[in-house]
């Protein structure tokens, strides 16, 4: 019986992890390995070249930037996201006539891939003919060069992730605020609790594991992003949106310097790791 | 019913707080929508514009770029003349069989890993679902494609599809949301003598519909919108997908900006018209229960 | 009921025969942009019937990270491959093409415009065939002119840019007064690429590249260079007679009259001569050049590649070679790309079919005589991919108003960085 127990997980386990195995997890170790070697270019040949590439990037004054944009973007784009998720969420699901359309809308933004925003916001905030410099010019303000701006377009490289990310990431938290039973809260009222003190005491002790898992999935998707880079700014003005994912994937894909693109991609790995570590730690239930 | 009566009481009491806690959510919420809406409304309303006039309601703004007032069909007539309609089908095969397949093979590492203790089970999950949710599937194309190709999996559904079955962010989701269901509940069915599997598909996934739509929307979503991996493994035209088909709007002199919309209005639609239904359904969820 | 049985016996008997035929007929798959390939795919296939080719089409961005990761794990597919030139030493250098030489008889060979010889080959040997090759001229609304009382030049005036800049202050309008022009003087059509600007210091005798192919420090960063790129960012934040912000293609606004002079391809010449709705009177010049250098006009090609790694060789070899050559070339420029040939055989058809008589489609014979003046291919290093983006990110900034020298020096300090794993 004991034993018979034991295989179960096993057995629903093993589609996944197989899968999961060989699509994904040896690509990566074979990533992770490459940076440790160095390619001839002219032969293909492969020799094994230890820290090499890594001792490359680490003296690669483009690399510390692209490092350097990537904290200040997570930095500001995390919070940012997380914190109008759970506004957003909360708003969408209060009780009042016609919520249900509102929440239809903010629906809309998941439903648009990354590349087409990228795509219809680039054209969007253009100096010349976009929409949102004709808006402010109707407002009577000055033109701003948004992406074509070094101030500027790391910002509007966080607009952009947003306007797909915030409408996202409160799909799950309302999906989470629902699951909360509604006698709860309602017992908070009668103990006398106000909004604010049912919120803080009662709501987000009960969110927490959807929180922990937004804020997981935010921080990783947030680190990772690259596309809309490549659609967008291409890492410029002046490597303002360099981000260490596009960097990686500028050196791999277009210029084949293999080895320094895995070594980028294994350090940012171990950074991520080292976050979502201490992001699940600091989350962790007492349960 | 008593929620209604208690609102109602408390207007009684403090009319002016109860008008404005409404008042500033509505405003709030319209502020979002316009957010969301006016990019796509003037993206829909491009799209059925004739591809030099594209730009020039933008600057200065006028509402007229909000609405196609030059009407055409022009884009999305020369998009489904280029086969279009076909990168729609595949794509749409492609992704429901990815929230199916994949949607259950998730399912099931998802209970494993939220309901079951047993030996190795946190080494596994940090190694292998963890692991690769950290890493970006783009990143680590190289020797994806390599494997592929030993497998002569180029240009087929095989390479579209399989790689994308198993997917770590949806198990560790249905891992977080399995886990918080009570004990009690799936000891009661236990005891009944219910087989594992029974005790998933009749007590757990009822109660997980809300999970269950957002990891299916998710699985659906990301393979609707997939575009690096198709545009290597299969760039054959018989297999093109909808991102990648759009992608050839960008040619090498020149933009067709409205074909590029055009295209990009489709491939939102399909997956906002799936969402629809089943947002209504959240909505009675909530009702059902908080009304009791 | 006869006919049925007998449809159905024909039906068996071409099961049966298809898995033989099948056999014998090798499929290839070409790689390229998404050009009209389908009819010339359709003439090749019924010529060679033992030949089946498969289009693999993508976007022009896509094209070079595709080869980057397809050729790189040395895959079989795809066979053959379309290559803008300037990566041909790439690719060459990496041995991901095969060599072609046997491939082509030596009239082949010298019917090929020389420069598109040289820039297919690498170390004195073809590794990618000609198969259309570029110039640009400067196209110009006359509208524009009049409005501002000056004389449009003529086909084979040649202006300087210092003439173009003071022109194209003049052709700057800003109609309804809410201080963005309505209509801008001039831009380049490919506003931010090399292909197009490389000319601007080359006029002014710099160098694109050291002459070992790989340094740029004092190169790009050379006063030819700095002198070349300050006129370049004056056009657009100084004398604010060019728009800035995104890219964007002139012809769709130059169509409408918003801009008046641009620099651009031949290929303008069939879409405005054939633009029944066009409502502006243009004309065509020289490329420009500066008043105290020499005239110099950009030129590049579309060249043709078989994969090293295929498993079709002789396939793959024989569709490169009817492409590049004879009848097969005829017909891809008829049918196909529509870019200017590269064929010196298929270039004089320009001279004797009437198409090309009268105006406006004459305009073709004056770019095609600018295409053997002052040709300036791009550079050749094995690097091209990383000195090209490198200097489009570059160009972008300095045309947004980032400072001329500081942008070039980033660029080299870039380019140097990138170009270290080739030493």
């Amino acid at each position: 019986m004991r034993s018979k127990q034991q295989i179960i997980p096993y057995l629903l386990l093993t589609p996944a992890l197989v899968l999961l195995l060989v699509f994904n997890l040896l690509p990566t170790i074979a990533t992770l390995v490459e940076s440790t070697f160095v390619m001839s270019l002219r032969s293909g040949e492969r020799v094994f070249a230890g820290f090499a590439n890594f001792e490359r990037i680490f003296k690669d004054p483009i690399f510390w930037k692209s490092l350097q944009v990537t904290v200040v973007f997570s930095l500001v784009v995390n919070p940012l996201q997380i914190a109008l998720s759970l506004g957003l969420s909360i708003l969408i699901n209060q009780r009042l006539p016609g919520i249900g359309i509102f929440r239809s809308i903010y629906l809309l933004p998941v439903a648009v891939s990354l590349n087409v925003t990228a795509i219809v916001w680039r054209l969007l905030l253009d100096k010349n003919t976009g929409m949102v410099n004709g808006i402010l010019y109707q407002l009577g303000i000055e033109r701003q060069p948004f992406l074509h701006s070094t101030e500027q377009a790391l910002w509007s490289i966080i607009l952009i992730a947003s306007w797909i990310g915030v409408p996202l990431w409160s799909l799950f938290i309302l999906a989470g605020l629902q699951n909360i039973p509604p006698p709860v809260l309602e017992a908070a009222k009668i103990d006398g609790a106000n909004a604010w003190q049912s919120f803080t005491k009662v709501t987000l002790p009960l969110l927490r594991r959807v929180l922990a898992f937004v804020l997981v999935a935010d921080t990783v998707a947030n680190f990772l992003l690259f596309a809309p880079i490549i659609l967008t700014t291409q890492g410029g003005p002046q490597l303002s949106t360099n981000l260490i994912l596009y960097e990686t994937y500028r050196r791999g894909f277009l210029y084949g310097d293999l080895g320094a693109s895995a070594a980028m991609l294994s350090v940012m790995l171990l950074i991520v790791f080292v976050i979502v570590g201490v992001e699940l730690y600091v989350l962790r239930g007492s349960d | 019913m008593s929620a209604h009566v208690t609102s109602r009481t408390r207007r009684n009491r403090k009319p002016l707080r109860a008008y404005l806690l409404p008042a500033l959510v509505y405003s709030l919420l319209i502020i979002g929508v316009l957010i969301v809406v006016i990019p796509l409304m003037w993206a829909l309303a491009a799209s059925f514009t004739p591809n030099h006039k594209v730009f020039e309601y933008a600057y200065p703004f006028s509402w007229r770029a909000l609405l196609p007032v030059d009407f055409t069909l022009e884009a999305y007539d020369n998009l489904f003349a280029r086969g279009f309609g076909r990168a729609v089908g595949n794509t749409f095969f492609l992704a429901f069989v990815t929230v199916f397949v994949g949607g259950s093979v998730n399912a099931l590492a998802g209970f494993a890993f939220g309901r079951f203790e047993f030996r190795g089970k946190n080494a596994l999950f940090m190694a292998i679902v963890m692991l690769t949710f950290l890493v970006p599937v783009d990143l680590t194309a190289i020797p994806r494609y390599i494997l592929i190709n030993n497998f002569g999996w180029i240009n087929t559904w095989q390479g579209l599809l399989i790689p994308g079955l198993a997917n770590s962010l949806v198990i560790f989701l249905f891992r977080q949301f399995f886990a918080e269901i009570p004990q009690e509940l799936i000891d009661a069915a236990r005891v009944d003598g219910a087989s594992w599997l029974r005790v998933l598909v009749s007590i757990v996934l009822p109660i997980s519909k809300p999970v269950l739509v957002a990891a299916g929307l998710l699985m659906f979503i990301s393979q609707w919108n997939s575009y690096f991996w198709p545009l290597l493994v299969a760039p054959r035209q018989e297999l093109r997908v909808v991102q990648v088909e759009i992608s050839l709007a960008v040619g090498q002199y020149g933009t067709v900006w409205n074909e590029l919309l055009a295209g990009s209005m489709i491939a939102a639609i399909v997956p906002i018209l799936l969402v629809m239904p089943f947002q209504r359904y959240y909505v009675q969820a909530i009702t059902g229960t908080g009304l009791e | 009921m006869k006919r049925k049985r007998i449809g159905i016996i024909a039906a068996l008997l071409l099961l049966v025969a298809l898995p033989s035929l099948a056999q014998d007929v090798t499929t290839i798959t070409w790689l390229s942009l998404d050009w009209p390939v389908d009819d010339v795919i359709a003439e090749f296939e019924a010529q060679n019937p033992d030949i089946n080719v498969e289009a693999e089409q993508v976007g022009f961005n896509d094209l070079f990270a595709q080869i980057q990761v397809r050729l790189g794990a040395r895959s079989s597919v795809p066979d053959v491959i379309s290559v803008d030139v300037p990566l041909v030493s790439a690719y060459a250098f990496r041995n991901w093409l095969l060599p072609l030489d046997p491939v082509f008889t030596g009239d082949e060979v010298e019917d090929w415009l020389p420069a598109a010889v040289n820039a297919g080959s690498y170390e004195g040997t073809l590794y990618a065939a000609p198969v259309s090759t570029s110039t640009q001229l400067l196209f110009y609304n006359s509208g524009c002119f009049d409005r501002a009382g000056l004389m449009p030049p003529g086909p084979d005036d040649r202006l300087t840019w210092e003439e173009i800049a003071d022109i194209a202050q003049q052709m700057t309008f800003d109609d309804d007064g809410d201080g963005t022009p309505d209509v801008w003087g001039f831009i380049w059509e490919q506003m931010v690429r090399i292909y197009q600007l490389q000319v601007l210091p080359e006029s002014l005798g710099a160098a694109a590249i050291g002459e070992d192919g790989l340094t740029v420090d004092g190169v790009i960063n050379s006063q030819g260079w700095i002198d070349a790129f300050t006129y370049y960012y004056n056009m657009f934040n100084v004398w604010n007679a060019a728009p800035q912000g995104e890219e964007f293609w002139p012809a769709d606004i130059f169509e409408t009259g918003n801009i008046c002079m641009f620099v651009g391809g031949p290929w303008n010449i069939p879409r405005f001569a054939n633009n029944a709705d066009l409502e502006i009177e243009w004309g065509v010049s020289r490329h420009p050049y500066f008043a105290d250098g020499v005239p110099a006009t950009p030129t590049g090609s579309w060249h043709i590649g078989v994969n090293a790694n295929t498993e079709n060789r002789d396939a793959a070899t024989r569709f490169v070679h009817w492409l590049s050559t004879g009848e097969g070339a005829e017909m891809w420029w008829r049918d196909g790309s529509g870019d200017f040939p590269a064929q010196q055989s298929v270039l004089a058809l320009f001279a004797t079919e009437p198409e090309f008589d009268e105006l406006p489609m004459s305009y073709v014979r004056t770019a095609a005589d600018e295409a053997t003046v002052n040709p300036r291919p791009r550079a050749v290093t094995v690097g091209f991919l990383e000195y090209e983006q490198i200097l489009q990110n570059i160009f972008q900034d300095i045309r947004n108003g980032a400072d001329v020298e500081e942008s070039l020096n980033l660029a080299v300090q870039r380019i140097e960085s990138e170009m270290a794993k080739y030493r």
